[in-house]
């Protein structure tokens, strides 16, 4: 403690060679940092300094600096295009269903293994819940093609027997988004349930305890007890599926479309990846990707910000 | 649970449950089985249908074409490569960056851990991503199969809660005795984190294991394509046979490959491709069950905080 006013020789110096020495003894710490901090400086924030080029004419000779200022041309561009609009509706139209339908699935199928008293058999299913989430998309959408191929596919063979004709059903916009909300909820459904099961063994017993001594059934249970303990989990996924809402699912929708529910089926991952790999697009291209990520950071920064003041929990 | 007698409607509602639960299981597992025995089963002969979950003219023929043809042999073996190299470097990689992460009293961790995190909620995106790596001249190559695939912040922040439950005495009193923080990292912290390790592991091979992207996209090299992207290729190449044509994949390697399988006399496409979705699973069905109790941890601990 030194008073107000006095002025110890030295003293600051004192204080800043400490904090030197303290950096020093952590000097190895550093070290174990370098290797990730070089890596996400070229794979993760390099790319981020290329946004730039969505304001610039890129031209690979001419590298990201030295290609010529464009401004908000692409911007422009893009919004100024029709076909625009439909990708981001499809984006939209697709992520909305996951989640209404998509988001319930896991809190549905936890409840239900929840009400399984035999351990074995509860972990069993589990195991095997689990299985499509470690699968690639890719073995998942050839299943599906498979399945439902007009081509002596299993529906169509069965549809076949009962002297139906075949219908191909991938090739069906109206089907699309049926066979989307399907096979992601197939494949997520017992991943998601881990966290609400979590959820499930923290109630407390005493609880039910208690609720049946006062003679209350089990629906009455899960009404008044279960679901209320479930509501900050439940608030919270919510919250955050939210903002993920212009992520429809690369992946799974790229291996789905076809040029039949092209329509239906282009969303803004698959747009920007055909634009600007496909088609040389790199700056138009790189325009939308940065409209979709700068949406995003807005929307979890809001949305955490929310929670934040709602629920106490939040993501930092 | 108490002892208590159990009423008529709580055994229908158990009854009830269980056979949802089981039809449920029989919906996850029963597309691998009918793919199983279509994989046994002679390929034109299951042009006539009727084969829903056992082979009805078994043969190894489609087994036999897969092992011994090359391109698929080696996409299996760059997947092999691949998984293998990630794996290890990414576990260990990531674990380093976690330890320090989880040293209490760094000098500026607030910062540094900031500049991690913000990656996860911003980034440059896939063109700015492909020009980095034309730029770096590592598209085509077996580079862009590793390197891309090293970190990830969100493996760093479960391993660095487990290492957050580790006693600190444990680590403080061999710094005491001289230990450097290398050998604390190794003799003491990893030694006690297998758990984590492990989930971590197959987090990370499965996701590389799993990944056709990266090789459908920058690689052109044939001899370079892991298997999922092969997968991804025999598919497009099926639907664009079979319909009007393929959602925009390129097309020589796809050509080449229709060219391959006309080789192959005696086997279907077909079967061929679902023979080649069973070897592709097999090695994730025969490790994912026996990590499910350290799994299930990361998840949670993945979904909680920071």
């Amino acid at each position: 403690m030194v008073p107000k006013g006095v002025v110890i020789p030295g003293f600051e110096q004192l204080k800043k060679n400490r904090k030197l020495n303290k950096i020093w003894n952590f000097r190895h710490i550093y070290l174990f940092l370098l290797p990730a901090i070089i890596w996400f400086l070229v794979f993760a924030y390099y790319p981020m300094y290329g946004i730039i080029i969505a304001f610039k004419d890129f031209k690979f000779n001419l590298g990201i600096l030295g290609s010529p200022w464009e401004g908000f041309k692409y911007f422009e561009q893009f919004l100024n295009d029709s076909s625009f609009y439909d990708v981001l509706r499809n984006t939209l139209s697709i992520s909305a269903l996951k989640l209404i339908f998509g988001f319930p699935a896991p809190l549905i199928l936890a409840l239900m293994l929840n009400a399984v008293m035999h351990k074995k058999m509860k972990r069993v299913f589990q195991t095997i819940s689990y299985l499509p989430h470690f699968v690639s998309w890719v073995v998942v959408v050839t299943l599906l093609q498979k399945i439902l191929s007009p081509n002596v596919g299993l529906i169509n063979d069965i549809r076949y027997q009962m002297g139906l004709d075949p219908i191909f059903f991938m090739g069906k916009p109206e089907l699309f988004y049926p066979l989307v909300i399907i096979s992601d909820i197939w494949k997520g459904i017992g991943w998601g349930s881990i966290i609400y099961l979590a959820a499930l063994t923290n109630i407390d017993p005493h609880l039910y305890e208690a609720a049946e001594i006062d003679g209350a059934g089990r629906w009455s249970k899960l009404f008044k007890i279960t679901l209320p303990c479930l509501i900050p989990t439940i608030g919270i996924l919510l919250i955050f599926s939210l903002s993920g809402i212009l992520n429809a699912g690369f992946d799974q929708i790229w291996l789905m479309q076809s040029p039949a529910t092209l329509s239906v089926s282009e969303i803004l991952d698959t747009y920007v990846l055909k634009t600007g790999l496909q088609q040389g697009q790199l700056a138009y291209s790189t325009a939308i990707g940065l409209f979709k990520s700068a949406i995003s950071l807005l929307l979890i920064v809001a949305v955490n910000h929310i929670s934040k003041r709602v629920s106490d929990v939040s993501l930092w | 649970m108490g002892v208590r007698r159990l009423t008529p409607a709580d055994k229908m509602y158990m009854t009830l449950n269980y056979s949802v639960l089981l039809l449920f299981c029989a919906t996850a597992l029963y597309p691998f089985i009918y793919f199983l025995a279509l994989s046994f089963n002679d390929g034109y002969d299951a042009m006539k249908g009727g084969i829903y979950y056992f082979p009805r003219v078994f043969t190894l023929e489609n087994y036999d074409k897969a092992f011994s043809n090359e391109l698929i042999l080696n996409s299996f073996y760059i997947s092999i490569a691949r998984t293998l190299v990630v794996t290890v470097a990414s576990v260990f990689l990531t674990a380093l960056l976690a330890y320090a992460l989880s040293r209490k009293g760094l000098p500026g961790r607030k910062y540094i851990v900031f500049f991690f995190f913000f990656t996860t909620l911003f980034s440059g995106g896939l063109i700015p991503t492909f020009i980095l790596f034309r730029q770096l001249h590592i598209l085509d190559t077996f580079w862009v199969l590793v390197l891309p695939s090293l970190y990830s912040f969100f493996n760093a922040i479960i391993m660095k809660t487990f290492f957050d439950g580790i006693p600190d005495g444990l680590s403080e009193s061999a710094r005491i005795d001289g230990a450097s923080e290398l050998s604390v990292f190794a003799r003491i912290i990893l030694p006690l984190s297998m758990p984590v390790l492990a989930t971590i592991a197959l987090f990370v091979g499965v996701g590389v294991w799993n990944d056709w992207f990266t090789g459908q996209f920058f690689i052109q090299n044939e001899n370079l394509q892991p298997a999922a992207t092969f997968l991804n290729k025999m598919i497009s190449e099926a639907s664009f046979q079979s319909m009007t044509s393929s959602s925009g994949n390129s097309g020589s390697a796809i050509q080449n490959m229709t060219e391959t399988q006309m080789e192959l006399r005696g086997v279907t496409p077909e079967a061929l491709r679902m023979t080649f979705v069973i070897i592709i699973t097999t090695p994730i069905i025969c490790v994912y069950p026996f990590l499910q109790k350290y799994f299930v941890k990361g998840v949670l601990v993945g979904s909680l905080k920071e």
